[in-house]
């Protein structure tokens, strides 16, 4: 685990994910996991 | 997702590790800074409505997979309505025949529960505490030892000690937890609870690390810091070590106060100008909970010292036949003398009966420590609470202990048929022993918004008699 951006603070749990905005696929089979990695 | 990475670097990346799904470059950080706490790897679960589910630092496989296959057996609208505050007193004490207490776990906080409930229950009223260690273990006094401030039976009291004030105590290993059907199993018995406290601890995970056993001494057991103290008696120069393999871990100022203690040390034997002290951790900051004014106090102290301090070092595997440890994507660093603190994973025993949370550590509410199991709850650091600020509450003694007392009081009032009223408000303070008798002190609360208020008072002697004290007490006090 590390840190890369300290100021954020995650989002609250029931929050309206704007994925068209942020460009992100659509849920469209139910639900859909976002695992932010970093290679180093 | 890769957060400040190219369409190339996920791609590369995406056929190293064979992914069958897409891997997205994120690459300003824009969808990372909205959606995430900073930290990597940041997991988001966003329902079929486009809203959040849950999300936690680390991945944790079977924490997460738990929480999905809850999702698919309760869909939310089916899910039961929220308990009621007050629960109706257990049937046992309803009967006048007393409740059975289970306290999981004698260190910090199983004792001080224990000591509260004896304190104020009436002799009907069972308290078992069950422990695998026969002795307990006062952990912040391991750094003393490692320095040869200290002797094992100093900082130990046998757990047994505790049948005199009427805590029954069960010298096993707890094999397995029933929530549901109320019971507790160790190797050769099963226990009936009508209240549950787990305060079982981190387990320590040294094995996740190849290597470890032959390179490195562990700075957070008895043993390990039994060998440190050896290995300092026959050090004549070279470089130390002090590294953090792995978050989280407990007591986030042990590695820079073994650093600073170990500094005093050497200069003391006067090989000093012969070593160097090196700190490597995946933190970006000393105490990143507690924020930067804190993380630049520490860092000066570290500077004055001339200990070389290694942030964001994420640390990936050590090789004993060089001497190295590596971190990705890094040089190797060689070290001549590793103290290392290992990976820290919640117990076996809790996994196994499938307590923990998509964080892969027991979910509490943060004001009252109730899991969402009738009757049980979790202190200490095998719970997992997070702040306002999108971090989680460190893994200390002094929350294990007010955690301890608030659930005292509570149990207590559920037994007697009275509100609940007893919160934890995520007060705490923390000695930073920076050797030559000297500490600092930070003390705040840990649940202000929105970044924990904590202010570090700067070092004196007297802060490091303070700690004395606190030990000398803690050892007297509850035995
Ligand atoms: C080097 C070091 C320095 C520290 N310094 C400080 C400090 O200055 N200030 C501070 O606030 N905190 C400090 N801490 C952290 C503090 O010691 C812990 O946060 C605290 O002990 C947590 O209490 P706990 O009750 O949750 O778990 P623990 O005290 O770890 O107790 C867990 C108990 O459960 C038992 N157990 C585990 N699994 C089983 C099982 N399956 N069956 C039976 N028994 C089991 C263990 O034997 C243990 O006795 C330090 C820790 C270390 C290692």
């Amino acid at each position: 685990m590390k840190v890369i951006d300290e100021g954020n603070k995650g989002v609250a749990e029931g929050t309206l994910v704007p994925l068209d905005e942020l460009g992100l696929p659509p849920s469209t089979t139910g639900g859909l996991l976002i695992v932010f990695w970093k290679g180093q | 997702m890769g957060p400040f990475e190219t369409s190339e670097s996920c791609q590369e990346w995406k056929e190293e590790y064979e992914l069958p799904f897409d891997v997205i470059p994120d690459e300003d950080g824009t969808i990372f800074k909205k959606l995430s706490n900073g930290w990597v790897p940041y997991t988001l679960l966003v329902g079929s409505d486009g809203k959040v589910v849950l999300w936690e630092s680390e991945f944790e496989e079977e924490g997460f997979a738990a929480v999905v296959e809850k999702l698919f057996q309760e869909p939310t609208d089916a899910q039961a309505e929220p308990e009621a505050a007050v629960r109706a007193v257990p049937q046992r004490a309803g009967r006048g025949l007393g409740a059975n207490i289970v306290i999981l776990g004698g260190g910090a906080g199983g004792l001080v529960a224990a000591h509260h409930l004896r304190r104020k229950l009436s002799g009907r009223d069972r308290i078992i505490l069950i422990d695998r260690s026969p002795n307990h273990l006062f952990q912040s006094s391991l750094l003393w030892h490692a320095v040869g401030q200290r002797r094992a039976d100093q900082i130990q009291r046998p757990l047994s000690d505790l049948t005199r004030k009427g805590v029954e105590f069960i010298n096993e290993e707890v094999v397995e937890i029933d929530a549901a059907s109320r019971q507790v199993r160790t190797k050769s018995q099963a226990i009936d609870f009508d209240f549950l406290i787990v305060s079982l601890g981190a387990q320590l995970r040294p094995d996740e690390v190849e290597g470890f056993d032959e390179m490195a001494l562990n700075l957070y057991d008895l043993e390990g810091t039994a060998k440190i103290n050896a290995a300092l008696d026959s050090f004549s120069g070279g470089t130390v070590g002090v590294l953090v393999t792995d978050m989280p871990f407990k007591c986030p100022a042990a590695p820079y106060e073994a650093a600073l203690l170990v500094e005093s040390f050497l200069r003391k034997k006067g090989v000093r100008d012969r070593s160097e002290i090196h700190i490597y951790t995946p933190e970006h900051q000393p105490m990143p909970v507690t924020g930067t004014a804190m993380g630049e106090a520490i860092t000066k102290v570290l500077h004055k010292r001339n200990i070389q301090y290694h942030p964001l070092f994420t640390f990936e595997k050590m090789d004993p036949s060089e001497r190295t440890i590596i971190k990705s994507g890094g040089e190797p660093q060689k070290v001549d003398l590793l103290l290392a603190i290992p990976p820290h994973r919640a117990p076996e025993v809790v996994r196994s009966s499938g307590l923990i949370g998509s964080s892969g550590w027991m979910h509490t509410d943060p004001h009252t420590m109730a899991t969402e199991h009738e009757g049980v709850y979790a202190i200490g650091d095998v719970n997992s609470i997070r702040l306002a600020n999108g971090k989680n509450l460190p893994m200390a003694g002094v929350f294990a202990h007010y955690e301890a007392g608030v659930v005292a009081e509570r149990i207590l009032a559920e037994i007697e048929g009275k509100p609940a009223t007893a919160t934890f408000n995520g007060k705490g303070y923390c000695w930073l022993e920076l050797g030559d008798g000297k500490a600092g002190i930070a003390s705040g609360n840990f649940y202000a918004e929105p970044e924990p208020a904590v202010r570090l008072y700067p070092p004196m002697h007297p802060w490091h008699w303070g700690k004395v004290l606190f030990e000398k007490w803690w050892l007297r006090h509850w035995f």
